[in-house]
């Protein structure tokens, strides 16, 4: 075992330490609750720590986390992600009748992922975005998306560029974001079995951000139904997720583009001016 | 051949310190005893491997190890199955919550090398990003919705 595998791993024993002593924080604001888990503090203490967050400012923490300890997290993260889906897989599999009744349900809700391209697409054109549009807003831009747009039009392309912006935007603030709108969405009086369906996206740290902080926000008895049914939609998400992107996200978003680009576009190019 | 197995002891070797940040932090975090938790984590371990190994096996499904794990702890704990009782009962010393903050901790510091790239991003591209993460939940919330009332499941 080398330096920098022990200094990581430490590293990462002292966040889950602090952040399991720190505990899960829920508080009321004015439209509902936040709930605080401990998997939240992590991540932003771990992008704190990074040599471009803190470590520009501490030389000392830099020797710690340096570049290459920050490389090395990467592979980590796929296989510390699978106790997780292990113990996904135990909430289901209880449930499974459960699951099967609500099948319908499942696989059409896939198909509200095509609700990034009807509310951020015509943000983007009003924001003067031009085929970067295209890309940004074809769905939540996970991997998948990144390699279909990589191969249709180059990593290089406006649209390639656009797809990069959400990537990017996803992997720092996605587990944040998502982590606090888990908790804050039963204010909008939605069932909570039916934004367990909408946690997952694909995204095996996103989905869990989201469900865990709306499972402890949920009724008590809807928990473990809450987690089941996100889960399972993770897994479905994970089969249909391409085929929706190649099949309708990119005609449809293409579609809307050429519709409604003439009309916002102009517009946002004058607030410019 | 030889390589991949090179591989594999490499994930088992990471594996198995991501199940001693979970016994850790689950002491910590929730109260549960390390000792009593160590058959359920090497359970957890077992499958984790499982799904590597399957996913190794079976290049063209793009089915990711995380789908395959989860799917492999699904069939060994529906109800009707004989595995159910004692991995259900040996998996539930592993807290769920427990299983989490380890991922988040490493997810935090494996973005660090892009946060040069993102300070380079437009305002712009932010709010779009958000338009996007708000569209793809509630588009998605709505429909189910829509669906599990017509079921008369909500």
């Amino acid at each position: 075992m080398n330096n920098r595998f022990i200094k990581l791993n430490l590293t990462v024993l002292v966040i889950v330490a602090l952040c399991e002593m720190i505990g899960t924080k829920s508080f009321s604001v004015g439209i509902g609750t936040i709930v605080l888990l401990p998997m939240l503090f992590a991540v932003v203490i771990g992008i704190l720590i990074t040599p471009d967050v803190l470590g520009k400012k501490l030389s000392a923490l830099k020797k710690v986390i340096s570049r290459e300890e920050v490389e090395m997290a990467g592979p980590f993260v796929m296989l510390a992600l699978l106790p997780l889906g292990v113990k996904y897989g135990t909430l289901v599999g209880p449930d499974i009748v459960k699951v099967i009744q609500a099948g319908p349900a499942f696989l059409l809700q896939e198909l509200g992922n095509l609700g990034t391209i009807l509310i951020a697409l015509p943000i983007a054109l009003l924001l003067g975005m031009k085929r970067e549009a295209i890309g940004a807003t074809v769905s939540i831009c996970r991997e998948p998306t990144l390699g279909v747009i990589g191969e249709r039009y180059g990593i290089a392309s406006p649209e390639g560029t656009g797809i990069l912006g959400t990537y990017l935007v996803g992997t720092i603030f996605g587990t944040i974001f998502y982590g606090l709108l888990g908790s804050l969405s039963i204010s909008t009086g939605l069932h909570p079995y039916a934004l367990a369906m909408a946690c997952g996206m694909g995204s095996g740290s996103m989905m869990t951000a989201a469900s865990t902080s709306l499972a402890v926000a949920a009724p008590p008895e809807m928990k473990d139904t809450v987690l089941a049914y996100a889960a399972t939609s993770n897994m479905l998400t994970g089969v249909t997720g391409l085929y929706s992107v190649v099949l309708f996200g990119l005609p449809l978003v293409n579609f809307f583009y050429k519709k409604l680009e003439p009309i916002l576009g102009k517009r946002g190019n004058k607030d410019a001016a | 051949m030889q390589l991949k197995a090179e591989k594999l002891l490499e994930q088992l070797k990471i594996l198995i310190i991501v199940g001693i940040l979970i016994l850790i932090g689950q002491r910590i975090g929730y109260g549960i005893s390390i000792i009593e938790a160590i058959p359920g984590i090497i359970l957890v371990i077992a499958v984790a491997m499982f799904s590597l190994i399957i996913k190794e096996l079976t290049p063209n499904l793009k089915f990711p190890a995380f789908a395959w794990a989860s799917l492999t702890a699904l069939v060994l704990s529906m109800p009707f199955m004989p595995t159910a009782d004692w991995f259900l009962g040996y998996t539930n010393n592993v807290n769920f919550l427990g299983t989490t903050t380890p991922i988040l901790a490493f997810a935090g510091i494996s973005v660090g090398n892009r946060i040069e790239q993102f300070k380079k991003l437009s305002w712009k591209v932010l709010i779009v990003a958000v338009m996007v993460f708000i569209g793809t939940f509630f588009g998605s919330a709505i429909i189910a919705q829509i669906i599990l009332k017509l079921q008369g499941i909500i």
